[in-house]
């Protein structure tokens, strides 16, 4: 297939979770959607549950009002707005981890806003590398196996997580490849946007299969030069309309730092005798990220990394709009990118915005210093 | 904290629970900057962090959330949280964070100085929030981060694995302090500091019970000054001693038939959420005009602690406000509206703290059906004058109060 027709796949699924989800029930599968930031998936696909990722949608919001105060990120409000409108219906059980404040709070409001699509909590370690922290990882996994199986009635298998932790890792391995070949061929930012979208709305077998074609056949196509190469940090940067300001300046995304994207793929599961064991392990070697412990800030220097290794003229922070982990990172990555003397933006994002202007004008203005 | 009005008043009594909550709080400040220059090492200390830990270990700390309410009180936190912004913290952030930050830089705040830290004592049993604050000061001041991640417990139970994980990381601490320090974790000082922590703790339960009588002995306000030492001190003797003393006056204020509440008490709520520092006046006075009396807060509630081994302890500290479950937060707060006989309950909506606000809409209501009680609440920040408006606190506790007038049959 050529290129062009792979990427209106990846753009199709990306813009109708909906249409995945009634997919998969239709077939007679599952569906357990899990929230930000990380959920142990390769649990979920290893029960014969199909993962869903629920990052919230570009929209009002109206009832989630009702449990939630103004000052909380849009991801969230959406998520719970989405939930009690009925968009979820079907879906089986929500996995909603406490990585950060916000989340802690979807999970209790979610009980009663959305009384008949069951909460499983994930409870992480922050301290998750030493033994005794993957101890409780594996704790908070084994807790969500069992909410699952009594949510599905899905029994669980450590040889079948074993198949899926490997599915995952193949996964994880061909969307790092992809950003890799993204990084330097005809791949506009929302198109780059719509593969990693697409992978929250499938199973990663049938995701895996498309990336592997879509890089090859990328592989062969020239190598696309002269634009604007940054790196891209957030939680989302799934804006069609601000993605659209990127393509229109010739701003390439050479790599990204975005929750919803790359970061999801750095870390694969080790291997270990024990399925689940090896999986804790995976949450403990998990680095580089403004929801999980990192004292010395070690996603600063990782950010400067990628960019130098990318070639990236600059770093653009799309920051969601009270994101608090995100706002506190944010003044060591500025001071780090002034000392190595990389340009860097901060554009607030949310997903009622529907004047992009400033963001725009941002973005001008930023082109034009090259 | 003594955020204490400042009108011209008679010289306070030393023997009166006041005075002394007032002295452990100022001394707590100057025992740390006397440890600093001695040569000594000084932390900075969340505030929900187990005191335990520090006090057995013999270490000074301070505590910058008390810190940023006392800067707040006394008028500077719009300055700090400015401060802050411009190194470009969002103004969305916690403001006791955007104030801390602000001070690690400026290193003088004349409403409330402390000694730079050495190190700083982590826990995020109050929030993830702290975690990011607190990375932030360790980066940048190039000092040790200790940090206790106690998770936000989704049931009602502590569970064993929970209780394990913790166990395991208070130990991890104590080694790591002792390092640092060179001090040494003694079990004889830890019997002791537990049993003046389980005094403090009795007599501080005992005290803000005695809101059960009508009147209650005491004005809600008190508490809100009073649980820093609490927080933070409980392990002490001489906070162990205050607490009595306090617990002694609420008694005898009842007897007499008299109250720090200094107005007719005509009605009676239970108040949500930390004080609003910058208006703190503004906020009291326009309960006690009209006769409203807070006579508790969770507060009441959640420096009790009591238990018997370190097992206990862990569990403990998993049980603060913001680490519980909606469902247990609920009848903790239930509990005391029924006890204290709450008429109403009001509700402050802080801009600051997503966890504490972020699941309240809901809570609240529970606890309005359960109790059969009104609801009001109202925005505010516990810390940037920025986020309150006096109007509309002022007619959403006029609402309250004609509600609960109603619901007394008058009219
Ligand atoms: S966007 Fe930020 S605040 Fe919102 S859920 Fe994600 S990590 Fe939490
Ligand atoms: S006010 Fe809330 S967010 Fe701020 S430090 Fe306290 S608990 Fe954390």
């Amino acid at each position: 297939m050529a290129v062009d027709e792979l990427l209106a796949q990846f753009h199709e699924i990306a813009a109708s979770p909906k249409k995945q989800l009634e997919k998969y029930l239709a077939q007679g599968k599952k569906v357990v959607a899990c929230a930000p930031v990380y959920t142990p998936e390769e649990i979920i696909h290893s029960m014969g549950l199909v993962p869903m990722g629920v990052w919230g949608a570009d929209q009002k919001v109206g009832e989630a009002k009702k449990y939630y105060p103004a000052f909380i990120c849009s991801i969230m409000q959406t998520v719970l707005e989405l939930g009690i409108t009925g968009k979820y219906q079907g879906v089986s059980a929500i996995v909603i981890p406490s990585l950060c404040d916000s989340l802690k709070c979807l999970g209790q409001n979610w009980k009663y806003a959305v009384p008949d699509i069951p909460f499983i909590p994930m409870t992480y370690p922050q301290n998750r590398k030493p033994s005794y922290g993957i101890a409780f990882t594996k704790a908070g996994y084994e807790r969500v196996i069992s909410d699952l199986s009594a949510a599905t009635g899905a029994k669980f298998s450590e040889v079948a997580l074993a198949d899926s932790n490997r599915i995952y890792n193949e996964h994880n391995a061909v969307m790092r490849e992809f950003a890799e070949i993204a990084a330097d061929h005809a791949v506009s930012a929302a198109q780059r946007s719509d593969v990693f979208k697409s992978a929250w709305f499938m199973r990663k077998e049938e995701h895996t299969a498309m990336v592997k074609q879509l890089n090859a056949e990328l592989a062969q196509t020239p190598k696309d030069k002269g634009k604007i190469r940054v790196v891209v940090s957030g939680i989302l940067a799934d804006s069609p309309s601000l993605l659209e300001i990127f393509d229109k300046n010739e701003i390439r995304i050479a790599a990204d730092d975005v929750a919803f994207e790359s970061r999801q793929y750095r870390t694969d599961v080790p291997e270990d005798p024990n399925s689940l064991d090896a999986l804790a392990r995976k949450y403990a070697n998990m680095d580089n990220c403004s929801v999980l412990y990192d004292r010395d800030k070690k996603r600063v220097d990782s950010i400067l990394e990628l960019a130098k290794r990318h070639d990236a003229r600059g770093v653009i922070v799309l920051m969601t709009k009270f994101c608090d982990p995100e706002e506190f990172d944010y003044v060591p990555i500025k001071r780090a990118c002034e000392a190595a003397g990389l340009l860097n933006l901060n554009i607030e994002v949310d997903r009622q915005m529907v004047n992009y202007e400033q963001a725009n004008t941002m973005i001008q203005t930023f082109r034009e210093m090259f | 904290m003594s955020e204490e009005v400042k009108k011209q008043r008679p010289a306070p009594d030393p023997n009166s629970a006041k005075f002394k909550l007032g002295q452990i709080a100022a001394k707590a400040y100057s025992d740390c900057v006397e440890a600093k220059a001695r040569g000594e090492k000084v932390g900075w200390c969340a505030s929900n962090f187990p005191v335990e830990i520090p006090e057995t270990l013999g270490l000074h700390v301070c505590y910058p959330e008390n810190q940023a309410a006392a800067i707040a009180a006394r008028g500077g936190g719009e300055r700090l949280c400015s401060e802050s912004e411009g190194e470009g913290y969002s103004n969305d952030i916690c403001a006791y964070a955007r104030i801390s930050l602000a001070y690690m830089k400026l290193k003088d705040a004349p409403e409330q100085n402390m000694p730079q830290p050495d190190f700083v004592l982590c826990c995020n049993n109050i929030c993830n929030c702290m975690i990011k604050w607190y990375e932030n000061i360790a980066k940048e001041l190039d000092i040790p981060m200790i940090m206790i991640d106690i998770p936000f417990n989704p049931d009602y139970e502590v569970s064993e694995a929970q209780t394990a994980y913790i166990r395991a990381q208070f130990w991890d601490a104590i080694h790591q302090l002792e390092q640092i320090t060179g001090k040494k974790w003694s079990e004889e000082r830890f019997q002791e500091v537990k049993k003046i922590s389980g005094r403090s703790s009795r007599a501080w339960l005992e005290a803000t019970a005695c809101a059960k009588h009508n009147p209650s002995p005491f004005n809600g306000f008190d508490l809100l000054n009073h649980m820093a030492v609490m927080v933070t001190a409980r392990a002490k003797k001489e906070a162990a001693d205050a607490m009595e003393t306090l617990l002694k006056e609420y008694k005898e204020n009842h007897e007499k038939g008299v109250s720090t509440f200094r107005a007719e008490e005509k009605y009676r709520i239970m108040f949500e959420g930390i004080a609003c520092w910058p208006w703190l006046r503004v906020t009291s006075s326009g309960l006690k005009d009209r006769g409203i009396n807070m006579v508790t807060t969770i507060y009441a509630d959640a420096f009790g602690f009591i238990y018997d081994d370190f097992d206990g302890m862990c569990r403990a500290y998993s049980r603060v406000p913001n680490a519980m479950c909606l469902e247990l937060a609920r009848d903790k707060r239930v509990k005391l509206c029924k006890d204290d006989h709450v008429e109403g309950l009001l509700v402050h909506t802080n801009r600051s703290c997503k966890l504490w606000s972020g699941f309240m809409p809901e809570m609240s209501r529970q606890i309005g059906k359960a109790c059969g009680i009104p609801v009001a609440s109202f925005d505010g920040d516990q810390a940037d004058p920025r986020n309150f408006s006096a109007a509309q606190y002022d007619t959403r506790v006029q609402g309250l109060m004609e509600i609960m007038e109603e619901n007394k049959g008058g009219n």
